[in-house]
């Protein structure tokens, strides 16, 4: 019994760690959710640009994944802003399909120009901290699943602290719980849908770097972290922050004590799926939902 | 004896002309790029009376046209002839389709959308693992070859892909015009009304997902007797999504003709980008984007609107009246 706790060790830690990288995933795609009532089916992608950014970046300068975020968030944010301004305002006046069709067609884009500029081969962050690992106790563990989780949590309290303080996150929270008066209140909802899709494209620049330290990625790696990050609004339920962080923690759980009890890379790959799957099916306003 | 119409008999001169291509010699490329259209043209006619009539937006095709390629290719690996395995496919299809759809018809909106996504990549990671028969992995995933189609030509093929590319338009044009169209254009329009107007939602939605299931898994079968090597990455790709609804939303989403003008377009954009790798879906994926921005009824609800059928009708007309004198 107690040979199986200490094996159950290092999966349920890393499990937990792993949650952080999910949840700043997340936040950029929860936003936007929020907001607009839109699933942006292309954020998956985006954040498999960013890690592509950093790795060109890395190669290009030579500096720390880290460090590319100064110029990788800026740049994610402008481009998010138009992106929002110029192609997902005008289809939401059409209709909510014409917008997700539009963000599919965004996904479209980014992943084959990806592919085109850095080949369908997979990349990896390779850092001199990256085969690190630290020891809790008697288990050792790999440092970047700790880097996941102090980036999923500093994005979050940013994120929680611009919306409680600033004028533009209090608009934003205002539009995504109830528009029409958020509107009456002098708030303009198509300026506050371009900040909200230029902030979570920055989130998506730091899950970018996250995600890229942590596994190996290559152009057509983006939807399944759109699922599990959907799946991680829906357990989590919408613009609840603690939910979020307690389904990215879930997901984190499901992928590497499957692993760890079932001894297959089939169920790793499929028990995040199936448990989204399974939420939506039974629970679409989520376990902490309003 | 009484003359046909000539609106019946006009579709029926382009299937035979078609039907002719392969025999008066064609060449070889041309029996390719139509073999690709007819494919693309049956999934996007399925797509667009999923997405179009009933306002289903399911992003699941690929599961639909990996399951039918691989019960084709396990078929034929244990001694099922390849015409059984054809059928059998879309018969497995249809069939994954009337199980997930109580969970899927539980989901509304965006939400049917995000749970059908799920579905094609949760499959792509089982057939990358399980392996129900033959030797373990051969290279990369667990991937089939579909054996004893050889002698099935070139020609056999294109006419196969005829045959479902027609059996795809011919259904919709029935199905819109028939009591189970005008449920589904209400179940789009609004679900609730439809509900209470006495439309029985589960079943019509649950009818046009298994036919679009069946007819799907049917081009994707015989998309893998043209191509006879099916892998997880290739069957459950993103692709078999892409190219109908690219064809669908570039043609006109909810126009029967739409799907027909929006597949020529991608098959046509397809083979004209093929030496440019991955720029070549960059540039689709831009079209879709401008499309959807700036012609959101398409090609075909642009042509409706300034009016660039009234000539053709008239002249169409004008002939019909002169047969029919007598």
């Amino acid at each position: 019994m107690e040979d199986f706790l200490l094996e159950l060790a290092p999966p349920l830690i890393k499990g937990i760690l792993l949650g952080g990288l999910y949840v700043v995933i997340a936040l950029g795609l929860s936003l936007v959710f929020g907001v607009m009532k839109l699933i942006n089916v292309g954020h998956g992608d985006l954040v498999i640009l960013g890690s592509y950014f950093a790795w060109a970046i890395m190669g290009w300068l030579g500096i720390d994944p880290f460090l590319s975020l100064v110029m990788g968030v800026p740049l994610f944010f402008v481009l998010g802003f138009f992106v929002q301004k110029f192609i997902i305002n005008r289809t939401l006046r059409i209709s909510l399909d014409a917008a997700l069709i539009a963000c599919f067609g965004i996904s479209i884009i980014v992943q084959s120009l990806c592919q085109a500029i850095w080949t369908p081969f997979n990349r990896t962050l390779l850092t001199d901290y990256r085969l690190l690992n630290f020891a809790v106790g008697t288990v050792s563990i790999p440092f970047r699943y700790l880097l996941d989780f102090i980036g999923g949590l500093a994005v979050m309290i940013a994120l929680r602290e611009f919306l409680r303080r600033t004028y533009l996150g209090k608009a934003i929270s205002a539009a995504s719980q109830n528009e029409p008066v958020a509107e009456r209140m002098g708030i303009n909802p198509n300026r506050v849908y371009s900040f909200a899709f230029a902030i979570a494209m920055a989130c998506a620049a730091v899950a970018g770097v996250l995600q890229g330290l942590t596994f190996s990625f290559n152009p057509t790696s983006g939807p399944p972290f759109l699922i599990i990050s959907f799946g991680v609004i829906i357990l989590g339920g919408l613009g609840s922050m603690a939910g979020t962080f307690i389904g990215g923690m879930i997901f984190g759980l499901t992928q590497t004590l499957g692993a760890h009890l079932s001894g297959s890379m089939m169920v790793q790959t499929i028990a995040p799926y199936l448990l989204v799957f399974v939420v939506l099916a039974v629970r679409p306003q989520g376990i902490f939902g309003r | 004896m009484k003359i046909p119409r000539l609106t019946t008999l006009a579709p029926v001169a382009v299937l035979v002309v078609l039907a002719l291509f392969p025999v008066i010699g064609i060449p070889l490329s041309w029996l390719n790029y139509l073999f690709f259209f007819f494919i693309y043209l049956a999934l996007a006619n399925m797509w667009n009376l999923l997405a179009g009539y009933t306002g289903l937006i399911c992003l699941c095709p690929a599961a639909f046209v990996g399951l039918a390629g691989y019960t084709l290719a396990i078929g034929t690996q244990v001694g099922v002839p390849f015409q059984v395995g054809l059928i059998a496919g879309a018969a497995v299809a249809a069939l994954f389709a009337l199980l997930i759809s109580y969970p899927v018809f539980r989901m509304k909106g965006i939400y049917f959308a995000i749970g059908t996504l799920i579905l094609p990549q949760a499959l792509k990671g089982l057939f990358s693992y399980w392996r129900p028969v033959g030797n373990e992995y051969q290279g990369m995933g667990a991937g089939y070859s579909v054996i004893g189609s050889a002698g099935f030509t070139l020609m056999d093929k294109y006419w196969l892909a005829l045959a479902i590319a027609a059996a795809a338009i011919f259904l919709v044009y029935i199905i819109i015009r028939a009591r189970l169209g005008l449920g589904l254009t209400a179940i789009r329009d609004n679900e609730n009304t439809a509900a209470s107007s006495g439309v029985n939602i589960f079943r019509l939605k649950l009818s046009i997902f298994i036919i679009a299931a069946f007819i799907m898994g049917l081009a994707g079968a015989a998309y893998f007797i043209y191509s006879p090597r099916i892998n997880p990455v290739g069957g459950f790709s993103i692709r078999w999504l892409i190219m109908p609804l690219m064809a669908t939303v570039i043609g006109g989403e909810g126009i029967e003709e739409g799907p027909i003008m929006g597949a020529a377009v991608v098959t046509f954009l397809t083979f004209l980008l093929a030496d440019y790798g991955a720029w070549s879906l960059l540039i689709q994926g831009i079209i879709l984007v401008a499309v959807v921005v700036g012609m959101p009824q398409g090609i075909a609800g642009m042509l409706r609107q300034v009016g660039a059928y009234r000539f053709p009708q008239k002249l169409l007309q004008a002939a019909e009246a002169k047969i029919h004198k007598n």
